[in-house]
């Protein structure tokens, strides 16, 4: 009976329309956003002779769509884009691996320790000067900017993954006989892997504030290039396409991670929003 | 006995490690690279340093330009933080309609801000503050926010069967409860608000610590440069651990709880 009466309800279903589901929590955000434009559009138009200050939306968009097409913004994008995945993805190797080994062997901890926390400490932006003197202008020293950044934070999360990993696991382990490569491999990385996509996110955000910095300062390509000189010569609309162009590449990867982070490791309670 | 011998080893580790990195780098840039504008050994950072404090001086007006930055900065990130958050988390209302807003701002780059500030405060003080502002706010305001959001039900429960009125409940209930939360957040507001003053320095600044290690960057001054980045460091250590104090302080009973960033 209840079988049928499932199919039954599955077979209806199916003939209904698929209705969006929109909550009040989403529609309100789409309210605010398009009466935001709105405003600053009507406000800009009305009150400000000069589009130097406050560029109106729609001179904005004309200008996105002028770098679009001439293909400007989609090779600074490029450059950053390409910048980042190699720092990024060199920083999740070698972090993974350091930070497993001063998850695992505590002599490499305390000697490694003190390095991790000095480097973790400076701030971004205070190093990159030297970076671009040691590394050049070129793509070189952004790479070893993100790779700076981010290996920090996967370092000392997976170092903690590894730590907190629950005795029982390893007891396990060790009564299936597991082989040595065999626990890494099934009991360890897995065990670690949420703590090491905690240090990716964390890793994310800086390395886009660091990489845009070391464009800014010294480059040939990419959007903090883009916003030097954009910058520099004054022209309005094509800063607030830059702003804008980071904040959708911000927010985009931060939600990326994020679901990443939520399908791995969906027991986690972050006190994030 | 066996704890004593383990805290020792650690030491010798710890030390040893430090001392073995300062030797390689004092024989590599003594014996490899002999290049001052490329690499200097510690030995003349750490003369350097010595001469910027106590010979000429020439450190203190930047540490001061740089930390009242970082002060109004993060004086008014707390004073416009903490109500917003606590706002957003009473009203469903506020929260759907600024949110969106808040996240887009929060997950931009900061430096994308600087040029625009610029633009509109000039090249005074105010930019300045303001970039700082920008880049503690948020953590500050999201913890406030989660702070109040996370208050035990029991509590409010409790108050209601006192009948206790709304405000009294703010106050004596769900302010204390997420005074944890609002001083990790403050936590984590300090090395973004550190990443902010040299942010705000680099664009048209005469003085502060970021002005210095640009300007050394610039002028390929390697000892200076080093100097720069250590007081950095040593800044965000020592702010850091001020906090942590207070925090433990004030709130001894939340010991263990780790808010990230």
């Amino acid at each position: 009976m209840q079988t049928l009466n499932s199919v039954l309800l599955r077979s209806r279903r199916r003939w209904e329309l698929p209705r969006p589901h929109l909550s009040t929590e989403f529609v309100r955000g789409c309210i605010s956003v398009l009466a935001g434009v709105v405003i600053w559009e009507i406000l800009t138009r009305l009150f400000l002779e000069d589009e130097l200050l406050i560029p109106p939306p729609s001179s904005v968009a004309r200008s996105f769509w002028t770098l679009a097409s001439n293909g400007q913004l989609n090779k600074h994008f490029a450059a950053t884009l390409i910048e980042f995945a190699y720092g990024f993805s060199t920083a999740c190797i070698v972090g993974i691996i350091l930070g497993y080994f001063m998850g695992m062997y505590k002599w490499f901890d305390e000697v490694m320790d003190p390095w991790i926390a000095t480097l973790y400490s400076i701030p971004v932006i205070a190093i990159v000067p030297i970076i671009i003197i040691w590394f050049g202008i070129g793509m070189l020293s952004k790479v070893i900017v993100v790779f700076k950044i981010t290996v920090v934070a996967i370092i000392l999360n997976t170092a903690a993954g590894i730590k907190s990993l629950d005795p029982v696991w390893l007891e396990l382990a060790k009564s299936l006989r597991l082989s040595k490569w065999e626990t890494t491999y099934k009991i360890r990385f897995p065990g670690a892997l949420s703590y090491v996509i905690t240090g990716m996110r964390l890793g994310v955000g800086r390395a886009l504030l660091a990489v845009v910095v070391a464009e800014l300062m010294a480059a040939n390509a990419g959007l903090g290039y883009l916003l030097r000189d954009a910058s520099e010569t004054w022209d309005s609309p094509k800063l607030f396409v830059t702003v804008i162009s980071l904040a959708a590449l911000g927010l985009v990867s931060f939600s990326l991670i994020r679901r990443l982070e939520k399908k791995m490791a969906p027991w986690r309670q972050s006190a994030e929003w | 006995m066996n704890g004593r011998f383990h805290d020792y080893s650690s030491t010798i580790l710890k030390g040893g490690s430090i001392l073995a990195g300062l030797l390689l780098w004092h024989l590599l840039s003594e014996y490899f690279i002999r290049d001052t504008t490329f690499i200097v050994s510690p030995l003349v950072v750490v003369k350097t340093a010595y001469d910027m404090l106590f010979v000429t001086g020439e450190l203190y007006p930047h540490i001061f330009a740089s930390a009242w930055i970082f002060f109004y900065g993060f004086l008014l990130a707390i004073v416009i933080g903490v109500p917003a958050g606590f706002l957003m988390a009473l009203s469903p209302v506020v929260r759907d309609y600024v949110s969106p807003w808040m996240m887009t701002l929060y997950t931009t780059p900061r430096i994308a801000f600087a040029p625009v500030l610029l633009l509109w405060f000039g090249i005074g003080g105010g930019a300045k503050v303001a970039i700082v502002f920008l880049g503690c706010v948020f953590p500050i305001l999201i913890n406030s926010f989660y702070g109040m959001r996370v208050v035990n039900r029991d509590y409010v429960e409790l108050a209601r069967s006192f009948r206790l009125r709304s405000w009294a409940l703010f106050l004596k209930i769900l302010l204390p409860a997420s005074v944890p939360f609002i001083l990790a957040g403050i936590r984590l507001a300090v090395g973004r608000g550190l990443t902010g003053v040299a942010i705000a320095e680099w664009f048209g600044a005469t003085e502060g610590l970021g002005y210095l290690i640009f300007f050394a960057g610039q002028t390929l001054n390697i000892p200076t440069l080093f100097v720069g980045i250590t007081a950095f460091a040593a800044l965000g250590i020592l702010s850091f651990e001020v906090l942590r104090r207070i925090e433990n302080y004030a709130t001894p009973w939340r010991n263990g709880l780790e808010v990230r960033d």
